[in-house]
């Protein structure tokens, strides 16, 4: 059935999802870029990013899966993309690279 | 207050017709259908019985969300148009009532049904089950499924693969299998394991995030999805 009605609510869950997929398309991508120059600084922040995004919302699937209640998904959602910006910001700073 | 409400029937084209409703204190949205359906359009169909959240019948997608119309309160809504829809992944019967037949029959084919365990020559054992235990309270929230068909509406997945049951019936399912008068575990256990059943859920927990009960079908079918894992791996669990 088709629908006249435009739009519908996307739930914080559903973002969850799509996200964690997105970053593991685009990591496919961006990983190809950084083999043929890892020097890239933008390549290497978009690695950096992508890598931590997939990261952090697997972890937070796992920890579902494993029995943490499904009301906290959304305070898992948000706390999964507040360690990775903190990651993200801590590993760019560091640069040991 | 307008309210867009979703309009088909057999032989007509969908479409959102709008209809103007003076909105009082403690308006709900079904109270809105009834004026509109009783003052200005008596072909427009929607389904309730109890009218004080307790049945589910009259739940519907508001403002892009499964709610129930009758404890939904146009004043709790953002400023602007209502839009109504039916609930998505039914049949649609006309305007917003869907056939709600799709519950009972993923209910059957996972096999959700209660099997008393009975021994040669006697009766089915029913032995009762405190609601203190240990048993019981593992399940206490979930019996409490209404059918009321919001968890299914909001379930990617069961818009996406027809063979998944959805998580109204592997509620069910977890209901039957953590009960210890049942005697068809391994049975369902080895249908949950097939590819359109628990692997096919993505743990998005729409269907949590919608049931008028606080129930958590999301978590439900985590705990299946464990204990098929332990059976997978030589374990019985409880």
């Amino acid at each position: 059935m088709g629908s006249a009605e435009a739009w519908r609510d996307t739930k914080a869950g559903m973002w969850a999802w799509l996200l964690q997929r997105v970053a593991a398309v685009g990591l496919l991508g961006v990983i190809v870029m950084h083999l043929k120059n890892p020097f890239m600084r933008p390549v290497q922040a978009t690695l950096l990013g992508l890598v931590l995004l997939h990261g952090v919302l697997g972890i937070r699937s796992i920890l579902l899966d494993f029995g943490l209640p499904a009301r906290w998904h959304r305070a898992l959602f948000l706390l999964a993309l507040l360690v990775g910006i903190a990651a993200f910001a801590l590993f760019w700073k560091w640069r040991w690279f | 207050m307008v309210l867009k409400v979703f309009r088909w029937g057999p032989g007509t084209r969908e479409r959102l017709q709008k209809y103007w409703v003076r909105a009082r204190q403690g308006m709900t949205v079904l109270d809105a259908l009834v004026e509109v359906q009783r003052g200005t359009d008596p072909t427009l169909a929607f389904r309730y019985a109890c009218r004080v959240g307790m049945c589910g019948s009259c739940a519907m997608v508001i403002n892009g969300r499964e709610r129930w119309a009758c404890r939904t309160l146009l004043a709790g809504l953002p400023r602007g148009a209502v839009t109504l829809r039916p609930l998505y992944n039914f049949p649609l019967i006309r305007d917003l009532v869907v056939d709600m037949a799709p519950i009972k029959s993923k209910m059957l084919a996972t096999k959700a049904v209660f099997v008393p365990a009975r021994r040669a020559g006697e009766e089915a054992s029913f032995a009762a089950i405190g609601s203190e235990t240990k048993e019981r309270r593992a399940i206490d929230a979930a019996v409490e499924c209404i059918g009321c068909g919001m968890c299914v509406s909001a379930c990617t997945m069961v818009g996406h693969d027809a063979r998944f049951p959805g998580p109204a019936a592997l509620n069910r399912v977890f209901t039957l299998q953590r009960d210890s008068r049942d005697s068809a575990h391994a049975e369902r256990g080895e249908a949950l394991l097939s590819e359109d059943v628990l692997a096919r859920c993505h743990g998005q927990a729409n269907c949590t995030e919608v049931c008028p009960m606080q129930l958590s079908p999301t978590d439900s079918i985590l705990a299946l999805r464990r204990r098929a894992i332990l059976r997978l791996f030589g374990f019985s669990p409880r």
